[in-house]
């Protein structure tokens, strides 16, 4: 058996569908995209788009529509997973509260039937009568939307036309016709049909047009009166209704070929037109009233509007404003303006929505060496590749920093100005000093009436434009206009301060165990209150809850001996609630903060270590004690604001922020490495900042947009193909490729900038003694063709990413993996290129190169070549030497003395060796189609032998070593297996037969698997006991984890997973079991051997009744025994798992 | 210059007029839904078991009868029939024995 977790730790990005209408109400503009398996909601506000809902489907989206029956005050929604289950959802909307209905649902497989090449098509009639499917060559499956019947009755219509390319159904129709293009030996053609539901066939449509463009790949339905459609082709724009057709071949369509289009207007007079190169277009019908008062189509135009990100979706919102869903790079949200800007485009991009797919590689590092991996992913194509680098984690941009060592506390003053803070208090052993900021100058400043003399402990800004300091000697009230001191409280034992907390309009002072309790008043502390409590006062905070305005009632106070947290009621102490937090490390900060409209108690200790709370503010009372190990060293907890939401900064050597999503308490790292103080900043030249200090140095810097991973795009310009990291001379090594295409740039539009690979700071091109490129005489023709993918090898420097040097490789040249490592016993750094030379007479490629480079101050140099007889599809180093796989072969080379690399022995039995892996003398290596196989290697032989393989058929994306046993393999169908190898098996049969023992399907297709993490291991927090961790990047830009579990824990987890599916109901009606059921063409099995960490982790959002449904009789191992899990168990349980991501 | 991009439809005028680049991306992560309650789905899609080639059959030789013996009697069987279940070939049986004996 295989004990393993997965789970999602960024979810798909890539856009895959999208559709706008009224789905949340009548009136509610809403734009619905599709990511691969999840459906986000949004409404368009004068904000701009506010989401609603993230829906998780369990399939992935092939069809997704909206409509509006008849008699249906709001649109409906279609959707059609990719393992043929259709539902119909529609959107209740009661206040905050969203339900989706599933009106109705059903999966509509056919038992036989090839299933088409070009995809699943689905289109909704206008009138809508019926949805028309085409999920098989040559039949086209009907779901009559009839209403008030119990079942909707699908039936299959079969078409002569085996090849439909794209399909649509005309508007203004009396019965459902479908208009479709269809390719035969002939060409493509277009054809319409009528659906008829009574005789379940089609009748013969109103018109057809035999061979239009031989390259025409979609149709637009033109709405009524006008109707027919536009067909569009690689190098002309046709309109066709039956009686009036016109074409024309603007220069501009020619470009790039045109993937995707959006309505403008209702009544299709303009629409949107998106290629490959991101150029978007206006194509406009314009009509002319004939003589008889109709209205016709008159001529077709075409306008350039400018350069935006590729689009997969074009959707028109509202005011010029539209939504471009990418695939192959970000999405966008651009507004289309009638003058043009200054680089001579109409499109305004107004807002950016990242998207890391497709991830076709990438590497774990860690850069800043704080023993947290990053990934670095080849992401996106062509004009939108690019390198994201990801951590997890908040990082500080810094902005200003001065070398001051020995800081013990630093508070912002706003001293006579309107908006931002114009100095800052700084707090030293035996002294303060106050600094002036001025635009981005910081200098030493007076503050009349300010004491400089002592150490500063609190220091604020109060009511009636008055300042508060408080010092181990005394409290002093600074009135700011006129300036000066305007009181001063000594203790009245003249004891010594020993902390002190105050808000806008309140202070408390702690002398020992005394507390004193102040209002402020103009030009006076009034006393209000003092008391003794049981023990020394190590912490305390008196933060209101609600205004940071308002006065607050609650006081929180940590004591020294008896380790307590305790809540009083103010002005009179009234002792609310006392907190036991056990242990002898005594509290250091306390923290009274509201997140998301729920109130908190955060305590932290002297040893790193964090208690939170849930606190009723009218009560005090605490519950649902929970405890988080930040850092080793006391926290310090401060909060500030980030765009109006609360957030908590704890100082430590290990700082963090503390934020709410979701309702859930997220603890992130940033990106620093040690932080004693802190306190928030806005001043005229730092706004919205943070000032930070440490034992040296004050920075101040901004903090990025809070979220859990934080990504870093570096645009490339190019198509990324493979990355690896050279820790000796601080570089990365990217295989790239662009096309050139010669000088594409558009009359009237400034030209793009260049691909990366043309602004190295040095350049190389390839000379081979072996080759002469080109794989065959064609070599001089192709380089005259329009488009040639150009291939190279790029040095970036590892902390500023700029590329160092290029190296293009030989023309018809493919770079198909790449390698950093040193060979045999020479200790040089290499970057090591496996290519192949690609002819297009020849199906696989019959020859490549295996170059060793070598990078050395700025320069790559070429030091050794050697010729192979195909592709080096994947390369890793084994024991010193260089193992390859090359086309259906795994050769060995070896390093020898004179810097050559020599073929030791090769290993024959795959179709295609894709991909390999190797640990110690193992090697695994996955074929094209026949799953994966182990081999061993006999050093004494100099051969290897085949010790195991998986007999099944699996058409294999990626492949991972999991341990010496166990192998992690992703298929062509989204699938993740695991494989184990019986050593122990009686047999030499069972021996080199691998087992199955782990299938799921995880419903994204794995392009890479690496070793690594993203979090940070803290020693001996983690209480979960998860084993490994392997990270994948798929072609829809998630990002997940694959960790192994001991059995138990498995078992455990399961049990949890089951009840949890019946609990939470599927959008859709899809159970969970067949949505992670193993899924091939061939094949489907019950999953096995892996826990859906995606579907645990909902289980912190149910409501606490939901989640007692879940645990009852659920039994936990508590270490010796068995007994009930309680909510809490569970919730402790799933919250750590959250943290291994 | 840039006519065509006139007069671009307009569903609420005031959208994206108080739109700023750097506020709204905290806002970005919509709340993920999560159900659990059941409700009833009105409807179910079911799709014809039956092979097409055995439904075309069917209609011709239906369309062969019918066309003898009158389009009258025609749309009173077909009314019959649409309450039959599908596939269930006893059924369809007896139909082309109903229509022998008329």
């Amino acid at each position: 058996m295989a004990y393993n977790y997965v789970v999602t730790a960024h979810k798909p990005t890539s856009v895959t569908n999208g559709v706008t209408g009224n789905l949340t109400s009548p009136t509610d503009l809403n734009l619905i995209i599709a990511k691969n398996t999840r459906v986000e909601i949004y409404v368009v506000t004068p904000e701009g788009l506010r989401p609603i809902k993230e829906i998780m489907i369990y399939g992935r989206i092939a069809v997704l529509e909206l409509f509006r029956p008849p008699g249906e005050t709001k649109d409906l929604m279609f959707l059609l997973t990719h393992r043929y289950n259709a539902m119909i959802l529609e959107c209740q909307v009661d206040g905050e509260n969203i339900e989706i209905i599933t009106r109705a649902h059903g999966n509509v497989q056919d038992r036989i039937g090839r299933v088409s090449e070009t995809g699943i098509l689905g289109i909704i009639d206008p009138e809508c009568r019926v949805i028309g499917l085409r999920l098989y060559d040559g039949l086209f499956k009907v779901i009559p939307l009839e209403k008030d019947i119990r079942e909707l009755k699908a039936f299959s219509i079969r078409m002569e036309e085996l090849s439909v390319i794209d399909m649509a159904f005309l508007y203004g129709c009396q019965t459902p016709t479908v208009a479709l293009i269809h390719h035969d030996q002939s060409g493509r053609h277009v054809k319409t049909y009528e659906v008829s539901l009574r005789e379940k066939d089609f009748l013969k449509g109103p018109w057809k047009q035999d061979n239009v463009e031989t390259m025409a790949s979609m149709l637009i339905p033109i709405p009524a009166p006008f109707g027919g459609t536009v067909i569009i082709g690689q190098e002309s724009i046709t309109y066709h209704n039956g009686d009036n057709y016109i074409a024309i071949a603007p220069a501009q369509v020619k470009l790039s070929p045109i993937n995707c289009y959006g309505k403008v207007d209702a009544n299709g007079s303009r629409y949107l037109l998106g290629n490959m190169a991101g150029d978007l277009f206006m194509l406009i019908l314009e009509k002319e009233e004939k003589m008889d008062g109709t209205v016709v189509i008159k001529d077709l135009k075409v306008e350039t509007l400018g350069v935006t990100t590729i689009p997969e979706v074009i959707l028109y919102l509202d005011n010029g404003v539209v939504f471009l869903g990418s695939h192959l790079g970000d999405s966008q949200l651009v507004k289309l303006n009638s003058k043009r800007d200054s680089n001579g485009s109409y499109v305004q991009v107004m807002e950016t929505f990242v998207n890391l797919g497709p991830i076709v590689d990438m590497v774990v590092v860690d850069l800043e060496r704080q023993g947290q991996g990053q990934l670095v992913t080849c992401s996106g194509a062509f004009k939108e590749g690019s390198l994201r680098i990801i951590r997890n984690g908040i990082g500080i941009n810094e902005h200003a920093s001065i070398d001051l060592p020995g800081i013990k506390g630093i508070w912002p003053l706003c001293v006579n100005s309107e908006k931002f803070d114009n100095m800052m208090v700084m707090s030293f052993v035996g002294q303060s000093r106050v600094l002036q900021l001025s635009g981005e100058e910081v200098e030493e400043t007076e503050l009349p009436g300010f004491d400089g003399d002592n150490q500063t402990f609190v220091c604020n800004n109060v009511c009636f434009n008055q300042i508060v300091q408080i010092t181990q000697a005394s409290m002093r009230l600074i009135s700011c206009s006129p300036g000066g001191l305007a009181e001063e409280w000594f203790h009245p034992e003249g004891k010594k301060i020993s902390l002190a907390c105050c808000n806008n309009s309140q202070v408390v002072i702690a002398a020992g165990s005394q507390l004193f309790y102040f209002e402020i008043e103009s030009g006076k502390f009034a006393l209000k209150g003092q008391t003794t409590v049981a023990h020394e006062v190590a912490c305390l905070d008196i933060s209101p809850l609600q205004d940071s305005q308002q006065p607050s009632n609650l006081l929180a106070v940590g004591l020294w001996t008896d380790i307590s947290a305790r809540l009083f009621r103010l002005p009179n102490f009234e002792s609310l609630h006392v907190e036991m937090l056990g242990g002898e490390i005594i509290p250091r900060s306390i923290l009274l903060t509201t997140f998301e409209g729920i109130h908190y108690l955060l305590c932290a200790l002297g040893d790193g270590s964090l208690f939170y709370f849930l606190l009723d503010p009218t009560t005090g009372y605490l519950s649902e004690k929970k405890k988080v190990t930040l850092g080793t060293q006391p926290t310090m907890l401060k909060t500030f604001k980030s765009l109006s939401t609360t957030n908590v900064f704890a100082c430590s050597d290990r700082p963090t922020v503390i934020y709410s999503s979701n309702h859930k308490l997220v603890f992130s790292n940033v990106n620093l490495k040690e932080v004693n103080h802190m306190c928030p900043l806005n001043s005229d030249g730092y706004p919205d900042s943070l000032a930070l200090a440490n034992n040296t140095t004050l920075m101040i810097g901004t903090i990025d947009e809070i979220q859990k991973l934080h990504i870093r795009t570096i645009p490339l310009r190019e198509t990324p193909r493979r990355i690896a990291y050279q820790e000796q001379t601080q570089t990365f090594g990217v295989i790239t490729y662009r096309s050139d295409s010669g000088d594409r740039t558009l009359p009237g539009f400034d030209p793009q900038p260049p691909p990366a690979s043309l602004t190295a700071l040095n350049t190389s091109s390839a000379t081979s003694k072996l080759l002469s490129g080109g794989g065959g005489a064609s070599s001089a023709g192709d380089a005259l063709s329009d488009e040639q993918e150009v291939y190279s090898l790029n040095i970036l420097r590892q902390s500023t990413f700029e590329v160092l040097h290029s190296h293009t490789l030989l023309p018809n040249e493919s770079a198909t993996s790449l390698l950093s490592t040193t060979l045999g016993e020479d200790p040089t750094p290499y970057y090591i290129v496996g290519t192949a030379l690609i002819s297009t007479e020849e199906a696989e490629p019959k020859s490549g190169r295996i170059i060793v480079f070598h990078y050395n101050e700025g320069k790559l140099t070429m030091v050794a070549e050697k010729e192979i007889k195909g592709a080096a599809y994947s390369m890793v180093s084994f024991n010193g030497k260089l193992l390859a796989s090359v086309n259906s072969t795994v050769r060995l080379f070896e390093w020898t003395p004179d810097k050559e690399l020599r073929l030791e022995c090769s290993h024959f039995n795959n179709i295609l060796a894709l991909f390999l892996k190797s640990k110690g003398d193992f090697v695994l290596v996955a074929d094209l189609m026949k799953s994966i196989a182990l081999l061993g290697y006999k050093p004494l032989q100099d051969a290897f032998e085949e010790i195991a393989r998986d007999c099944n058929v699996k058409w294999m994306t990626a492949i991972e070593i999991l341990d010496d046993d166990n192998f992690l393999g992703a298929d062509n169908f989204h699938n993740l297996f695991v494989c184990q190898k019986d050593s122990a098996a009686t047999t030499d049969e069972e021996r080199s037969q691998m087992q199955e023992v782990g299938l799921y399907h995880l419903g994204e297709m794995v392009n890479v698997f690496r070793h690594g993490s993203l979090v940070m291991h803290h020693a001996g927090e983690n209480t979960t006991p998860v084993l490994g961790s392997v990270l994948y990047g798929t072609v829809n830009g998630a990002i997940g984890m694959v960790a192994q579990l001991p059995q138990d824990f498995f078992n455990f987890l399961l049990e949890v997973q089951n009840r949890l599916s019946k609990v939470i109901k599927s959008v859709g009606k899809i159970e969970h079991s067949f949505w992670r059921s193993f899924f091939t063409e061939q094949k489907r099995d019950t999953a096995l051997g892996f826990i859906d960490g995606d579907l645990l982790e909902s289980f912190l959002d149910l409501t606490r009744d939901k989640m007692q449904e879940v645990v009852q009789g659920l039994q936990i191992d508590d270490g010796e025994m068995k007994r009930d899990a309680t909510v809490d168990d569970l919730v402790k349980t799933i919250e750590e798992l959250t943290r291994i991501h | 210059m840039g006519d065509f991009l006139k007069g671009l439809p307009s569903y609420n005028e005031s959208n994206f007029t108080r739109f700023h680049s750097d506020s709204s991306h905290r806002y970005n992560k919509p709340t993920v839904y999560i159900s659990t309650k059941d409700y009833p789905s009105e409807q179910v899609i079911t799709t014809e078991k039956t092979n097409i080639l055995l439904r075309y059959l069917h209609q011709q030789w239906d369309k062969k009868h019918v066309s003898q013996s009158g389009g009258k009697k025609r749309d009173s069987q077909r009314a019959n029939l649409s309450e039959l279940s599908e596939g269930s070939s006893s059924s369809k049986v007896a139909r082309v024995n109903s229509t022998d004996s008329s």
